[in-house]
């Protein structure tokens, strides 16, 4: 299974890429929430956010158009519901929630393609996310791709045996199931095991000591007043 | 039903925001006590399994298949407060990571599915499970399911998304279909660890009082299909309060501490909508962490009642 491309794009280097993680997570917070609160009639806001977006895609040399693809992720879900509200005669309001649901993904996903998801959990510990849920999530996404590789490896064992055209019936989907979650019990097992002996105390030890630097202030204050900015600029 | 970002209005979403940070900070806390520090990489990769399982295909029959969702089977393995954990932990990843869902619309997202789909799932086992078994945890699931569901739905009704009256009711039976199939294949994968590994599955020998996780679940399911329909009415949840008699006594109780004050703007149906949403979500979220306390008093209680 490919990793998520994100994990790729985090890695990269720029000089949005070397800002620290909380004044990035401090400006796309800045940013979604500005988008949130404009009102659905300022259209125009919305063409100045999506220019901030561009120019940040630009510094961040990242690939604009996998990008936009990628948000666009968002689109299905948000297609249902514009359309609902565009019968019931509010256009203007299906209008606003494509922009706002698409915007507001696309900062979220350049948030994550800009900062290693270890340092933007890191980030939401200092912003006073409970450390307990932190951890669970940094260990949910190390094993994501491991136990998600396991279920295809499944996947293909039963084509193999069953052949193309067979289709699980629901007893031996359940079977299925059954059996992915005995590995990855065993797994966990193992995991824990390995990390007790290597001195593990319910705590990921930093191996680099991040630091808040004057360029990240800047960075985060300048970010927050440009979406300010377009937000009560009329 | 994650919800994504532009759908709620910010009166919405800070409340839910807002309301999810306590929940959240005190599920963690009693997870951290059932669970020791060092099965925490369990939990994460307990997660993980969530995620992957979601790639198995059942097959319901017509041409279609569904997949697990996970809330009510996380907390018959791993009990309410773990459970709530983990499905935080994930709809995290699958807000930062994968743009399922929305940063600002996490706090929603979280209430709806990990904390009161996980306890809604939970209820049923906890208290029907001796006896009725498999229709304890298919009840479980399917109330985790559908509870997240409608509360997402009215959540987007607050903020003013207009639907049909025909969508809502479409919406409720897709949701219906949905919770009748997670139901199914929950029970089905318990059954399958079961065989595997009988110590799996938490074992649920104290049985408590039925009546009160009843009278719970009713709450919860009143008060999330209400605000649906309620909200679909055109005028809203205040329809509803005048014909239950409601509003009268609440507008008395919310006048005499201002009475000073002109409460003008409460009278905008749109604030009146979405206070009143608001205030019954905060409702059922202090009668649920009310009823918890309470249950667990019993059962200290009882147990040195035993012990004596």
């Amino acid at each position: 299974m490919h990793h998520v491309v994100v994990e790729r794009w985090s890695r990269r280097e720029s000089p949005i890429h070397r800002r620290d993680a909380r004044a990035k997570l401090v400006a796309a917070l800045a940013m979604i929430v500005a988008i949130a609160t404009t009102p659905a009639t300022h259209g125009i806001s919305a063409a100045a956010y999506s220019v901030v977006l561009l120019v940040a895609v630009f510094v961040a040399r990242l690939p604009l158009g996998a990008l936009v693809w990628r948000a666009a992720l968002v689109l299905p879900f948000t297609a249902v519901f514009a359309l609902a509200s565009w019968l019931s005669g509010d256009p203007l309001r299906a209008s606003a929630l494509v922009w706002r649901s698409y915007l507001s993904a696309f900062t979220a996903l350049l948030l994550i393609s800009t900062t290693p998801l270890i340092e933007l959990l890191r980030a939401l510990e200092w912003m006073r996310v409970p450390g307990f849920v932190i951890l669970i999530a940094q260990f949910l996404y190390r094993y994501l791709f491991v136990i998600s590789e396991q279920a295809q490896h499944m996947r293909v064992a039963a084509r193999c045996r069953a052949g193309e055209g067979h289709r699980l019936t629901f007893g031996g989907a359940a079977a299925a199931l059954s059996v992915l979650f005995l590995r990855s019990y065993a797994r966990a097992d193992g995991i824990q095991r390995a990390m007790l002996a290597r001195g593990f105390s319910g705590h990921f030890p930093t191996t680099i000591p991040t630091r808040f630097t004057y360029n990240d202030a800047c960075f985060g204050a300048l970010a927050a007043a440009i979406c300010m900015g377009i937000r009560f600029a009329q | 039903m994650h919800i994504p970002d532009g759908f709620l209005t910010p009166p919405v979403w800070v409340t839910l925001d807002a309301a999810a940070v306590p929940a959240i900070s005190y599920l963690a806390r009693r997870a951290r006590t059932e669970i020791e520090d060092s099965r925490i990489p369990l939990l994460g990769v307990m997660g993980a399994f969530v995620f992957a399982a979601q790639m198995i295909n059942f097959p319901v029959g017509l041409g279609t298949s569904g997949h697990l969702v996970g809330g009510a089977l996380l907390a018959c393995l791993l009990g309410p407060a773990p459970a709530a954990m983990v499905m935080t932990a994930i709809l995290a990843i699958q807000a930062l990571v994968f743009q399922d869902g929305g940063i600002l619309a996490l706090g929603a997202n979280v209430l709806n599915m990990a904390v009161f789909g996980v306890f809604v799932g939970y209820l049923p086992y906890r208290y029907f499970a001796a006896r009725h078994r498999r229709a304890a945890i298919f009840a479980g699931a399917f109330l985790s399911v559908s509870v997240s569901a409608s509360m997402a739905l009215s959540e987007l009704l607050l903020s003013g998304v207009r639907m049909g009256t025909g969508i809502i009711l479409v919406s409720l039976a897709l949701f219906a279909a949905s919770a009748i199939i997670e139901g199914l294949i929950t029970v089905a994968a318990i059954e399958a660890i079961e065989r595997l590994h009988p110590s799996w599955v938490r074992s649920n020998e104290s049985t408590g009082t039925p009546a009160f996780a009843a009278v719970g679940v009713a709450a919860i399911l009143l008060a999330s299909f209400g605000v649906v329909f309620a909200s679909a009415s055109p005028d809203g949840i205040w329809k509803l309060a005048e014909q239950t008699g409601i509003a009268s006594r609440a507008a008395s109780l919310v006048e005499t501490p201002f009475s000073g004050y002109s409460l003008q703007g409460i009278s905008n149906s749109w604030m009146a909508k979405a206070g009143a949403g608001v205030a019954g979500v905060l409702l059922i979220f202090g009668v649920t962490l009310a009823l918890g306390r309470l249950s667990r008093r019993r059962h200290v209680v009882g147990a040195e009642r035993k012990g004596a």
